[in-house]
């Protein structure tokens, strides 16, 4: 199990690989833009058939009750479908970005091309049905997917997998946002979470090819535009800072509540192909008269920007329905990402402060442009877990300097909150509860997920509790070891005999002179834990039992675990400096 | 193989035709003053010349119950129509469906539905020129700093005077959310949400007071020139003429400016079906459609012509800079959506006649 997924031995020349590494890049990068495109064109298509995007909604506003009962069903039957097809998946759910970061961070086999597939066709269908979810999480995966197919060349590169990935990720967001440059640092940041040579450059080829596909071919709309003149008060940044802080509870609430809404919808008594439907009514009945909260919301994006168009309290209503309904979509099974959710949330969450501060009078602030970005940039990087994408998601969508100044600030500062009082991001936190805990780092997370009895050794020496100590010592002399195990008729561990310097009778039965093992492992213990017991551990081997039945597995030596827990680090650490 | 069939069919009917319909008369409907002018001059006599059929012209303002009106009386044949009244008109069954297949082809290399413009065809009507909605002020109003953007238009701090508008929905609330920094690609999503109107009226209403409404095409020129207004909405062919040809100091502010399409459509009414058809092949052929840009700034929508447009007849103006789809001004320009436009002008003119109600 150590070498999970032994990548060929890498062959030919570093001119081969960086050669055979840049042209996968440019192939991943093209087929994942055309692939984004259209799966967001798809999203749209569907949404104006559907009746779900305003601009298709108005055309319809004299029909009567065709709207209304538009509005409730097709979220309900979107659900539906969504809930059938995650049934045929192997996995049973959507898969999403802590599906990749957990392939390539534990060097595991992504799941089957068949779950990532019916997980995309679901995202299509929830988005295109108005469920209250983002789309850049689904591209997120879409992107790792036509990565781990071209892994299935096997080009014999060393990381070849986890670097496809990545660069796969990195198309994906530099379609989507037309933002290159952030797509190559959210696949470090996020996925691949170090920085070599190696990895660097093919992701950023890839983005490269993403962003030419998006603006040259197809001459994709920038995702948003703003106009914004400067900050004009020095005052303003602490207020930025501030605005960081309060958003970094925003978004600390709406991963707790996603969190529990999922816990909920488990505990409820429908069935897990029906709960999707069931979120879909909700989102369809609150969209009745809250019309901003079906979909992606570009609109309500926006008008966010726009003075005066919210009043204050509709800020309020619509920051705590998005949450809530987001919570409830997510939970409940629709899929979809938190990244546009997070988006809406986070800029009318800003907007709202800024009419606050605005209607005291007290303060001067340069217009509601500022704020609005800020709280949008401090709740998604707080959930996402990336302040430095989402800062250079501010520049290259704005193209402002100023206002990627003043995002920054908020950040940084939500995210220092939100690290303390949640975790790193959604997925690192979702990832701990599976046991991935990478809040100590990749190596923390990767010696947790190796278990000691994939490096027992079977070859040892066993004794009943009435063999008399002479035999067995006789048996150890042809060994290597001097500790020998002594077990009950079912196999149980009841005791270790040691015969250095043993001086007793040699006919005596070892039950005698057996003691308790100084230390011993069962069946779950992981490389980590091992490595830690060890600490202060002057024996030999260690015995390792089955957790349930403590019968004897095996025993492994203190060398073989340190000799793992070098390998494992050291191969960390090749991935991290590979140039080639 | 197709298009040398039509290529031969207009080849050999021409003149066939020209014999039979001799002493023929077709109505065609249009919209009068200087583009109607136009039209006789680059359309209408050639058609004439070319087939003997007398061509009788009516002139309406525009609207479908006109349309109406004029299908009931049952002598109109052709009309001249905003492509978004096309499709209400064509919805209510008062037109003929058209087709790719009644057009003539530019040349046999260029397959006709890749030389119009794109959504240049619907189902009872063909685009046959792109027409702006601009602004345009006096010259003499403003001295010093002039207007250059749309929300100009709305400044009364900046350029005092009267505005002239249209009394309808269209192209102003476009341009009130244009005003209020909305990018010009997301105007019709957010118009289209309760929100968007609010805003839109919110921007409106800051002008109230300020405004004189014209209802006839030529209006708003005259409106600047006699110093009504100051600042006027209009049609781009129309400020130009009035400009180029009649001297009157106007300019022209292309920022913001709606392009919509003018089509041609067949009365389902007319009893002379064929003839009508043969006179719609003849008005959106490349020749015919440049040589109506070389006299009104309407740009072509074939790219077969748009390459042919040259200079103005009299005054020798190189027309193709006074497109409304020249480059220079297309990146702030707002495609009109003409479906949408006809699918939602009712919930429009509802919300535009209670603001006036308000005032």
């Amino acid at each position: 199990m150590l070498e999970q997924k032994s990548n060929s031995a890498p062959i030919g020349s570093a001119a081969y690989r960086n050669f055979a590494m840049t042209v996968s890049a440019v192939v991943i990068g093209l087929i994942v833009s055309l692939a984004a495109i259209a799966f967001v064109e798809v999203v749209i298509w569907l949404n104006n058939v559907l009746l779900v995007s305003p601009r298709t909604r108005v055309q319809f506003d004299g029909a009567g009750w065709l709207l209304a009962a538009a509005t409730i069903l097709v979220p309900t039957i979107g659900g539906l479908i969504v809930g059938g097809l995650l049934r045929m998946s192997p996995e049973r759910r959507p898969l999403g970005p802590l599906d990749v970061i957990k392939s390539v961070q534990l060097a595991l086999p992504p799941p089957t091309p068949k779950a990532g597939i019916l997980s995309t066709l679901a995202s299509l269908i929830s988005l295109g049905f108005g469920a209250s979810v983002g789309q850049y999480g689904p591209l997120v995966y879409l992107g790792s997917m036509a990565g781990s197919v071209l892994d299935r060349l096997s080009l014999r590169i060393s990381n070849f997998s986890s670097i496809a990935m990545a660069c796969g990720v990195a198309a994906a967001i530099s379609t989507a946002f037309n933002a290159p440059i952030a797509g190559l640092v959210f696949a470090h940041e996020v996925i691949l979470r170090h920085y070599s040579m190696q990895a660097f450059a093919p992701t950023t080829v890839a983005a490269a090819t993403g962003y030419i596909v998006a603006n040259v071919m197809f001459e994709r709309e920038a995702l948003f535009l703003v106009d914004f003149a400067g900050v004009q008060h020095g005052h303003e940044f602490a207020l930025f800072a501030l605005l960081g802080l309060l958003a970094s509870f925003i978004a600390v609430a709406f991963m707790r509540l996603i969190l529990r809404s999922a816990t909920l919808a488990a505990k409820m008594p429908i069935g897990p192909m029906y709960r999707p439907a069931f979120a879909g009514l909700a989102v369809g009945l609150t969209a009745l008269w809250l019309p901003d909260v079906m979909g992606v919301g570009n609109e309500t994006l926006r008008f966010a920007t726009i003075e005066g168009a919210f009043f204050t309290w509709e800020l309020a209503l619509l920051v705590t329905a998005k949450i809530a309904l987001t919570a409830i979509c997510i939970g409940f099974g629709f899929a979809g990402g938190v990244f546009s959710p997070a988006l809406l949330i986070g800029i009318l969450f800003g907007a709202l402060c800024w009419m606050l501060v605005d209607a005291t009078g007290l303060v001067v602030t340069s217009s509601v442009v500022p704020y609005a970005i800020c709280g949008m940039m401090a709740v998604t990087s707080a959930v996402i877990g990336a302040p430095l994408t989402t800062i250079l998601i501010v520049f290259e969508l704005t193209r402002n300097y100023d206002l990627t100044i003043a995002a920054m600030v908020a950040v940084v500062f939500s995210n220092l909150v939100a690290y303390r009082v949640f975790g790193r991001s959604l997925f690192d936190v979702q990832l701990a509860r599976r046991g991935i805990d990478l809040s100590h780092g990749r190596d923390r997370a990767w010696l947790s997920t190796q278990r000691v009895s994939d490096i027992l050794d079977g070859n040892f020496v066993q004794c009943a509790p009435h063999c008399a100590v002479g035999n067995v010592s006789a048996q150890l002399h042809d060994t290597k070891w001097h500790e020998a195990f002594v077990l009950d008729a079912t196999g149980v561990l009841v005791g270790v005999l040691d015969v250095l310097g043993y001086e007793g009778d040699l006919d005596d039965p070892v039950s005698a002179w057996m003691r308790p093992p100084a230390l011993q492992f069962d069946d779950s213990t992981t490389l980590a834990e091992a490595m830690r017991a060890l600490e202060g551990f002057a024996g030999d081997v260690i015995p390792i039992v089955e957790t349930k039945t403590k019968r004897l597995l095996g025993v492994v030596t203190q060398a073989t675990v340190i000799k793992s827990y070098l390998n494992a680090v050291r191969r960390l650490r090749r991935e991290e400096n590979a140039t080639a | 193989m197709q298009r040398l069939k039509y290529l031969l069919m207009i080849l050999l009917t021409g003149p066939a035709a020209s014999a039979a319909w001799a002493d023929e008369t077709l109505t065609i409907v249009s919209w009068g003053g200087v583009y109607e002018q136009a039209q006789r001059q680059a359309i209408f006599d050639p058609f004439s010349k070319a087939t003997g059929i007398t061509i009788e012209n009516v002139t309406y303002s525009g609207g479908v119950d006109a349309v109406r009106n004029g299908a009931a009386q049952g002598d109109w044949d052709v009309i001249d129509m905003i492509e978004d009244q096309a499709i209400t008109a064509c919805d209510a069954g008062l037109l003929s469906q058209i087709s790719f297949d009644q057009v003539a082809v530019a040349h046999q290399s260029i397959p006709v539905e890749d030389d119009f413009l794109l959504g240049a065809f619907r189902n009872c009507s063909i685009a046959q020129n792109v027409y702006s909605t601009v602004f345009a002020y006096n010259d003499r109003a403003f001295l010093g700093e002039k207007p250059e953007s749309i929300a100009d238009f709305f400044d009364l701090e900046k350029f005092p005077g009267t505005r002239a508008l249209l009394r309808d929905p269209d192209v102003i609330l476009e341009w009130a959310l244009m005003a209020e920094g909305v990018p010009i690609d997301q105007v019709y999503d957010l118009l289209s949400t309760e929100r968007g109107m609010r805003l839109a009226f919110r921007r409106l209403e800051t002008l109230r007071g300020s405004i004189i409404w014209w209802e006839t095409v030529d209006t708003p020129a005259e409106m600047l020139n006699d110093e009504r207004a100051v600042m006027a909405s209009g049609y781009n062919g129309r400020f130009f003429s009035a400009a180029q040809d009649d001297g009157m100091p106007i300019t022209i502010v292309w920022d913001g400016q709606v392009i919509s399409y003018e089509t041609w459509s067949i009365l389902r009414s007319s009893q002379k079906q064929e003839l009508a058809r043969q006179f719609v092949r003849f008005a959106t052929a490349p020749e015919q459609l440049a040589a109506l840009a070389e006299l009104i700034p309407y740009g072509p929508t074939r790219t077969s012509a748009i390459s042919r447009v040259g200079l103005h007849e009299t005054t020798g103006v190189p027309m193709r800079d006074h497109l409304p789809n020249a480059p220079q001004y297309v990146d702030r320009a707002l495609y009109g959506d003409s479906l949408w436009y006809a699918r939602t002008k009712d919930f429009r003119r509802r919300r535009f006649e209670a603001w006036l109600r308000e005032g």
